[in-house]
């Protein structure tokens, strides 16, 4: 495997040395660019109490590149759609290299903290948001007591 | 528009022709017009101060606007008429992209004046509002602060360092964690990186077009320092991707030429024009710099004798149909007794239709009985396709009978193109080594152009005679004339399998004699299938 650049050790470091409260993100052991991330939903919002596993991958060009990140716990998310992909404009197009792992995955949380059904990836479920904001927010936190509790 | 380009031609002429050119139109033109054209042409001595100029609204507009760009891309811009087959005038121009762009930079010395920044500054506000000049001023006269910092070209809080490369001895980049950097990279807002992350940030943003900022906020990298970071001219590539953009945008005014590794841009400047066509059932057609002709309307290639509605239709249906139709035509033959699709799935040649139990070979479909040869081999010659057998009953094999004919046009078109340039070659020789003048053998190409423009007319009367009503006169008489452009076409192409190259000169007659009666064929084929059209005897459906 090609050596990996000091960007991604460095950032590496930090994240152990540093962590961000209530994210964790460790590389996996054969793959120091995939990462297995927690992330804890934040206080007052429908995800609170709920710890989400997420993916990371740093792309052979990052950071020109943006990581790519996706939910692997079930969420009921206008911007997180079913396969558990993220519409997020710092993942895409507001990318800047000079943005780090830290400060995306700081970005996801304050997207559960802080939906936006105007601007959905999940149709269904933005509708629904948009409809019957109590009962979409009540179903949000019945998965998340369902799919993201801490065993 | 037609007023304007008068003006811009004869601003030079003296001033009687121009007035008489005029009232020559007082049909169309009435007398304010007039005045206010008579006035707008004096410009220098009083164009704002008449009211009356104005009144006529556009007119002064375009006058200011349009003409300099038309005189610069049209010389020969004329009135929106009609030429002698009575098919629309369209004034078009055939441009690459580094050409609009030049055109763009032209424009940028009359509109400097209004915002006193440098060029590089207003192409950067440009390439923000898809290089339109109108909205951009629009907002700049509103609020030009807002402007310049949604543009990148200013920041709310200004660090004022120095913009540009830097030299250092030890420096730290944050992109990659490399100490030991000496030549950075920064502008006004202090942001500083190691020149290599910033060669492969902009290198990463080139394609796309957009403005390329500071790769920690807003404020936007000029032309020149793009430039001084990937060497001379590098920012010409944005400049060309942005222009991309901005053709992608203006569809209605520009169009790509549809054929393969063509980079021509068509403009069209008198679009009003356009809407005449599709209601005389003519479509739009343009010719690229590389003779490459195509529709503006739909931006398929030339599809005479069917209009945009048939093309377009007869294309969808092909999409819809062809994934089925390619395995049916791929895998299985249909029965020559009664018609029915057999997929043949192993065994030998003899087969025996599961429908109508009649038994024929494979290869040469003809019936068993009697049949010479072994059971995996046919002593037959493969008999031709039937033509002009119309009488189809279900419509997928109606559709079927079409697109195959479609199809085997299409790829004989192919065909000939390679034709075309073995024919290309053999004259090269013929120059250089009997010394024949190149305009001795222009005829080769002539015939050529003929074959193809021929083929492609053939190709596409197929879908006219699908969408046609079958049983009415106008229609065998448009088979008919199918069938001579057949024959034409195929004659053609046979004289054109040069044999022997030394002999060719001898037989210009006979190839210019063949190429004009395609012309001829294709033109007749066009026009009764234009009629069709017009008179509702083949409408395209769903």
């Amino acid at each position: 495997m090609a050596s990996l650049p000091k960007r991604i050790i460095k950032e590496t470091e930090r994240l152990v040395s540093d962590p961000v409260p209530g994210i964790t993100a460790i590389p996996h052991e054969d793959n120091l660019r995939y990462f297995e991330v927690t992330i804890e939903g934040p206080e007052q919002s429908p995800y609170e109490n709920g710890v989400f596993g997420l993916e990371l991958f740093l792309p052979d060009d990052y950071p020109m590149e943006a990581p790519k990140v996706r939910f692997l716990t079930k969420i009921y998310h206008p911007n997180i759609d079913r396969l558990g992909r993220i519409c997020l404009d710092v993942l895409k197009t507001n990318w800047s290299p000079a943005l780090q792992i830290r400060t995306v995955l700081l970005s996801v949380q304050a997207l559960l903290a802080s939906p936006n059904p105007n601007d959905p990836l999940a149709n269904d479920v933005a509708e629904d948001w948009l409809q019957h904001e109590d009962a979409a927010i009540a179903k949000a936190r019945e998965w998340t007591k369902l799919y993201a509790t801490r065993q | 528009m037609k007023v304007s380009g008068k003006l811009a031609e004869g601003s030079d002429e003296d001033d009687e022709s121009l007035i008489l050119d005029f009232e020559s139109d007082s049909d169309v033109i009435d007398d304010v017009d007039n005045e206010s054209v008579l006035l707008g042409r004096d410009n220098d001595v009083n164009d704002s101060s008449d009211s009356s100029c104005y009144e006529s609204g556009d007119l002064s507009g375009n006058y200011l606007g349009f003409d300099q760009r038309e005189k610069v891309l049209n010389p020969g811009f004329g009135d929106n008429t009609y030429d002698d087959d009575g098919v629309p005038k369209l004034n078009y121009n055939c441009l690459t992209t580094d050409q609009i762009y030049e055109l763009m930079v032209s424009r940028l010395e009359r509109i400097q004046p209004i915002f006193q920044l440098s060029y590089g500054d207003i192409i950067v506000m440009l390439q923000k509002y898809a290089w339109s000049e109108e909205r951009l001023l629009e907002d700049w006269t509103e609020d030009r602060e807002k402007v310049l910092v949604a543009c990148g070209l200013e920041i709310t809080k200004t660090v004022s360092k120095s913009r540009g490369i830097q030299n250092h001895s030890d420096f730290l980049c944050h992109i990659c964690c490399e100490s030991n950097k000496q030549k950075t990279f920064r502008l006004e807002c202090g942001h500083e990186y190691c020149v290599e992350c910033y060669e492969h940030y902009i290198k990463d943003k080139l394609p796309e077009g957009k403005i390329i900022t500071c790769m920690s906020c807003s404020l936007a990298l000029k032309n020149s320092d793009i430039d001084e970071i990937l060497g001379d001219n590098s920012s010409q590539t944005l400049m060309i991707s942005s222009i991309k953009g901005f053709i992608q945008k203006h569809s209605k005014h520009y169009k790509w030429c549809p054929f393969v590794d063509c980079n021509c841009v068509i403009q069209v400047s008198n679009l009003s024009s356009l809407s005449e066509f599709p209601r005389l059932h003519l479509s739009p057609y343009v010719v690229c710099e590389n003779q490459h002709r195509f529709c503006f309307k739909c931006g398929l290639e030339s599809h005479s004798p069917g209009d945009c509605q048939v093309a377009e239709q007869w294309v969808k249906l092909a999409q819809l149909e062809s994934e089925n139709l390619n395995w049916v035509l791929k895998n299985t033959k249909e029965c020559p007794k009664c018609g029915v699709n057999i997929e043949k799935n192993g065994g030998c040649n003899h087969m025996t239709c599961q429908s109508c139990e009649y038994q024929f070979c494979w290869i040469c479909e003809q019936c068993w009985n009697g049949h010479g040869g072994g059971f995996y081999e046919c002593t037959r010659f493969k008999k031709d396709e039937k033509l002009g057998t119309a009488e189809t009953k279900n419509s997928l094999r109606k559709y079927t009978f079409y697109y195959k004919l479609f199809s085997e046009h299409e790829n004989s078109a192919k065909l000939d193109w390679n034709l075309g340039l073995t024919v290309e070659q053999k004259v090269k020789v013929l120059q250089e080594n009997i010394g024949i003048s190149w305009i001795e053998t222009q005829f080769l190409s002539e015939s050529i152009r003929a074959l193809i423009e021929g083929r492609t007319t053939l190709k596409w009367s197929f879908p006219v005679a699908f969408y046609a009503d079958p049983s009415h006169n106008l229609t065998k008489i448009f088979v008919d004339n199918q069938a001579l452009l057949v024959s034409a076409v195929e004659d053609l192409s046979q004289l054109l399998q040069v044999k022997e190259p030394q002999n060719i000169i001898d037989r210009k007659r006979e190839f210019y004699n063949k190429a004009r009666f395609v012309e001829t064929r294709s033109k007749a084929l066009a026009g009764c299938g234009r009629d069709l059209l017009c008179k509702g005897i083949c409408v395209p459906f769903q």
